[in-house]
């Protein structure tokens, strides 16, 4: 391809030819020579860019960011001196191991438990908006409607929860023995309607169940604020004790 | 057209040229800094040399998807697009210098050839870049620029010194060799950034796996195809972003069909989630309830919810009662009486325990090959390397 020839002037003889090859040729290699140096310069950013990543990967200097784990709840209440009671008595009596008996009778509370009624109830106050009290007819371990209706309410309000725990009591009419055989036909009515409702193959291994008769750790009259199935009844320190008082516990063991 | 301001049209293309390699080398140099496998901040603006930020999420997008790289299989993240960017951008500033120089002394066969592939880079910028961003936008800019200043600086001239003279090379000649250095210049910086990139290979399998595969309850949801042939476990939660985009990546990369998927719902949102302290995507509980209520349409269920997520997020945000709503318009009164109901409550908590059964990380998405985690890393910049490399048959 040749260039065309000027089409309106022509140089005078006066004037000296453009030294257009020359200024071309200059240009030529002065764009060159910054091609080539951009293209080192971009070579070099890039190998060293490079190079600082697998010096990271390879020596990584600052520690990786801590991601929690996915884990069971864990929440306010769960102080050292609750998780350990939670823990003596889960673990003593309260969840069952293969064929064992299951359950746990008021001496054995009191004597796992290490602590002393008041304190025992104590631990439990920070449950009041988690659990429930299902109340019982007198000498009674039927579930009503209402006890089986907040039982369900509070069964599958699980959220992160490990264990369920039971605690049935029982009047302070009738004798010792007639009583703590009665809060553990009581425990036992929760635990069989759970067992219907929940249909779960390993329940045996998230309720801890306790039976307290009227010898240990009662409920005080105080308790007759707290979520119940019989909240328009009228509420008695012996009738808030013919129940069994459930709830979730958000604490990891 | 007289000789000077075609100079000036050489100058504007060495701005535009110069201005596209700035933009071209942060976009490389913000992707080599994630070889080290870490998560880091974007520079994302269309003002050259402003600094980094962790808000650049239609960055980080551009970033993840498919036209930001080449060879992705065969490299881990790919051979990031912005380094043939570069390359061309280098051969043009020092073409457009030459230009700039030789003014109307430059050959027209020169001119042309500027003209012919200065608009290559803004070509390229609109087919294969389909993602907005605005490192991109500086790039698009700068193309552009070059591109109207190479095919201005190409119109005939009458040149009052004289017209170039005839040349030595024939002109298709030169234009060859000008189209090889350009060749060569595309091709060099991602031939130094493929030697230099470190093997990924012995990373892929060092984060951990799923301790249990049951699922007793058969709370999980099952999404097969009649293509599926390897089996996965997702962890997704439906109003979060970055699932919203893996879920898309692995449509798109046509990997989603593939997979024999169990679908972990994880919202993270303490609603129901009692590993948050605060949501973090307030409704995220009732949409993960509604993909399960889905049933057979579970798929259709949780891709409306990824794609309609902004909206489905804001109603989340304003309370139940309207992303209720919402729910209802679009799925019908049954899916959202199946919402409502204690057993999908307890089919959710059923989802969320197997994450602690599992011992999981608290972050979505989440994606198990096998019982094998891919690491979070691979499931974005790495994710077809990593595929490839532990389960190839879904790239087949």
């Amino acid at each position: 391809m040749t260039e065309p020839m000027p089409q309106f002037a022509s140089p005078s003889p006066a004037t000296p030819p453009p030294p257009s090859r020359g200024l071309r040729a200059f240009a030529g290699a002065l764009a060159a020579v910054a091609g080539v140096v951009l293209l080192a310069g971009v070579g070099l950013a890039i190998s060293h860019s490079v190079g600082a990543a697998e010096e990271r990967l390879l020596t990584p200097t600052a520690e990786a960011p801590k991601i929690a784990v996915a884990a069971e709840a864990e929440v306010a209440y769960c102080t050292p001196k609750f998780k350990q009671v939670l823990e003596r008595v889960l673990h003593s009596c309260g969840l069952a191991t293969g064929a064992e008996r299951r359950g746990c009778k008021p001496a054995d509370v009191k004597s796992f438990a290490s602590i002393s009624d008041d304190d025992f109830n104590a631990l439990f106050a920070p449950l009041e908006g988690r659990g429930g009290v299902v109340m019982f007819d007198s000498g009674k371990d039927e579930l009503d409607d209402a006890a089986k209706k907040l039982l369900e309410e509070r069964w599958f309000e699980r959220k992160g929860a490990r264990y369920f725990f039971v605690v049935a009591r029982a009047s302070k009419t009738g004798t010792v023995d007639k009583n703590r055989a009665l809060s553990h036909r009581r425990a036992n009515s929760v635990m069989f309607f759970l067992q219907q409702i929940a249909k779960d193959p390993e329940i045996e291994e998230k309720v801890g169940l306790l039976w307290l008769g009227n010898e240990f750790a009662q409920l005080s009259k105080g308790y007759c604020s707290w979520p119940s199935s019989r909240e328009k009844d009228k509420c008695t320190e012996e009738s808030i004790n013919r129940s069994a008082f459930v709830s979730w516990v958000d604490c990891r063991l | 057209m007289t000789g000077p301001i075609r100079r000036v049209w050489a100058a504007v293309a060495l701005a535009g040229a110069l201005l596209g390699l700035t933009f071209a080398t942060t976009s490389t140099l913000d992707y080599a800094e994630h070889l080290d496998r870490g998560l880091h901040d974007l520079h994302c603006s269309v003002i050259p040399g402003m600094p980094a930020t962790s808000a650049a999420e239609a960055c980080r997008a551009a970033m993840y998807s498919p036209y930001s790289a080449v060879l992705k299989t065969s490299l881990w993240g790919g051979v990031p697009i912005s380094l043939f960017g570069q390359g061309a951008f280098v051969f043009f500033a020092a073409f457009a210098l030459y230009l700039l120089i030789s003014g109307p002394r430059a050959p027209r066969s020169a001119r042309w050839f500027f003209a012919a592939t200065g608009v290559t880079p803004l070509l390229v910028s609109l087919v294969m870049l389909g993602e907005i961003c605005r490192v991109c936008l500086g790039i698009y800019l700068s193309s552009a620029l070059l591109a109207v200043a190479a095919v201005l600086a190409a119109r005939p001239v009458a040149e009052p010194g004289g017209s170039a003279p005839h040349r030595r090379i024939p002109a298709w000649v030169a234009s060859l060799l000008w189209l090889a250095a350009l060749g060569g210049s595309t091709l060099a910086p991602s031939l130094v950034y493929a030697a230099r990139a470190p093997d990924q290979r012995p990373y892929l399998t060092r984060c951990g796996a799923l301790k249990l595969a049951g699922d007793e309850n058969g709370a999980l949801l099952h999404l097969t195809t009649s293509r599926s042939i390897q089996p996965a476990t997702l962890f997704e939660d439906p109003l979060c972003p970055t699932c919203r985009a893996f879920h898309q990546r692995l449509v798109t990369e046509g990997v989603m069909d593939k997979l024999d998927i169990r679908l972990v719902m994880f919202p993270l949102d303490s609603e129901c989630n009692w590993m948050l302290d605060e949501p973090l995507h307030p409704g995220a509980c009732m949409v993960a309830r509604a993909v399960l209520c889905g049933a057979g349409q579970a798929r259709a269920v949780l891709d409306w919810a990824y794609d309609e997520q902004d909206h489905v997020a804001r109603a989340g945000k304003a309370g139940k009662d309207t992303l209720r709503a919402l729910l209802r318009q679009r799925w019908g009164d049954e899916l959202v009486k199946c919402v409502d109901a204690r057993a999908t409550q307890t089919r959710l908590n059923d989802n969320l325990r197997f994450a602690v059964s599992n011992d999981i990380p608290v972050s979505t998405p989440q994606m198990y090959l096998g019982t094998r985690r891919v690491c979070d890393e691979d499931t974005d910049l790495g994710l077809l390397f990593a595929l490839k490399e532990l389960a190839p048959e879904v790239l087949k």
